[in-house]
């Protein structure tokens, strides 16, 4: 799942959620009938759970573009000096004395 | 959200958080709901009425009950328990309550109540003042709901007199 995959993923369950409870309690209400409205609601949780928790096609249209490796070669990572890694060193042995 | 179990550890939490808003809003509904009970209940016979050997008086009598409370089921309702009490004053106690009958009523079908019964449970009292005492039967209810906390309410109903002396 890509980056705007990931957030249409969340605001999807978030909207869902919230409609279903919705739904429930206004058939609950109307019906004057509480365990009607525990299965709307369980219906919708199920609904939104199908929905948002595979790896659906469409959370991955996308796709992140990785810099070329030439590109990437003229900017090389910054390599950690031999100095600091002396130090570390020094202050671990002063600490275990 | 990068992976499937965090998105549905997501889901479960946040559908769980909106079924307590949701219980939480049909509770809250309730508060507005105000239920009127029509009951009346008359004493019919005085069975027994007699010193028990630990000095005690107890007495067991008959009594007819009708009493509408299908007013006070609402869509949040699981079942509401009824009883009925004497109440009475004496040197010892500015209120005693003593149970007669009760019955658990678990719908509305069910909810309207016609009967003439003998007290369930007898009415003892905790000393000897129950001769010639005038006595109120009082309806009790007790609302216990799907969600959210249980609701009381109560309604007078007849007076009655013991005899002033022993029956046996």
């Amino acid at each position: 799942m890509d980056w705007q995959g990931q957030k249409s993923a969340e605001m999807l369950m978030q909207v869902l959620l919230v409609a279903s409870a919705v739904a429930a309690f206004l058939t609950g209400y109307a019906m004057a009938d509480f365990q009607l409205m525990l299965l709307v609601y369980a219906g919708g949780v199920v609904l939104t759970a199908l929905v948002t928790v595979p790896n659906w096609p469409f959370f991955n249209r996308h796709p992140l573009k990785w810099l070329d490796t030439p590109e990437a070669d003229r900017h090389p990572r910054p390599q950690i000096s031999s100095t600091t890694a002396s130090t570390g060193g020094k202050k671990k042995t002063g600490k275990n004395k | 959200m990068h992976s499937w179990t965090q998105r549905l550890l997501a889901a479960a939490t946040t559908a769980a958080l909106l079924l307590a808003a949701t219980c939480a809003a049909a509770s809250a509904l309730d508060a507005f709901h105000v239920p009127s009970v029509e009951a009346q209940a008359h004493v019919t016979k005085i069975n027994q009425f007699r010193k028990q050997l630990n000095g005690n008086d107890k007495v067991t009598l008959t009594f007819n009950i009708s009493a509408k409370l299908e007013s006070l089921f609402t869509w949040n309702t699981k079942q509401v328990f009824v009883f009925v009490t004497a109440e009475y004053e004496n040197s010892k106690n500015s209120l005693n309550q003593v149970s007669l009958w009760d019955r658990i009523i678990p719908d509305k079908d069910h909810a309207n109540v016609q009967v003439e019964v003998k007290s369930k449970y007898p009415l003892i009292d905790q000393g000897t003042s129950l001769r010639g005492k005038k006595v109120q039967l009082v309806l009790h209810w007790h609302i216990m709901p799907n969600a959210g906390r249980m609701m009381r309410g109560k309604m007078p109903l007849s007076e009655f007199n013991l005899p002033d002396t022993y029956t046996s």
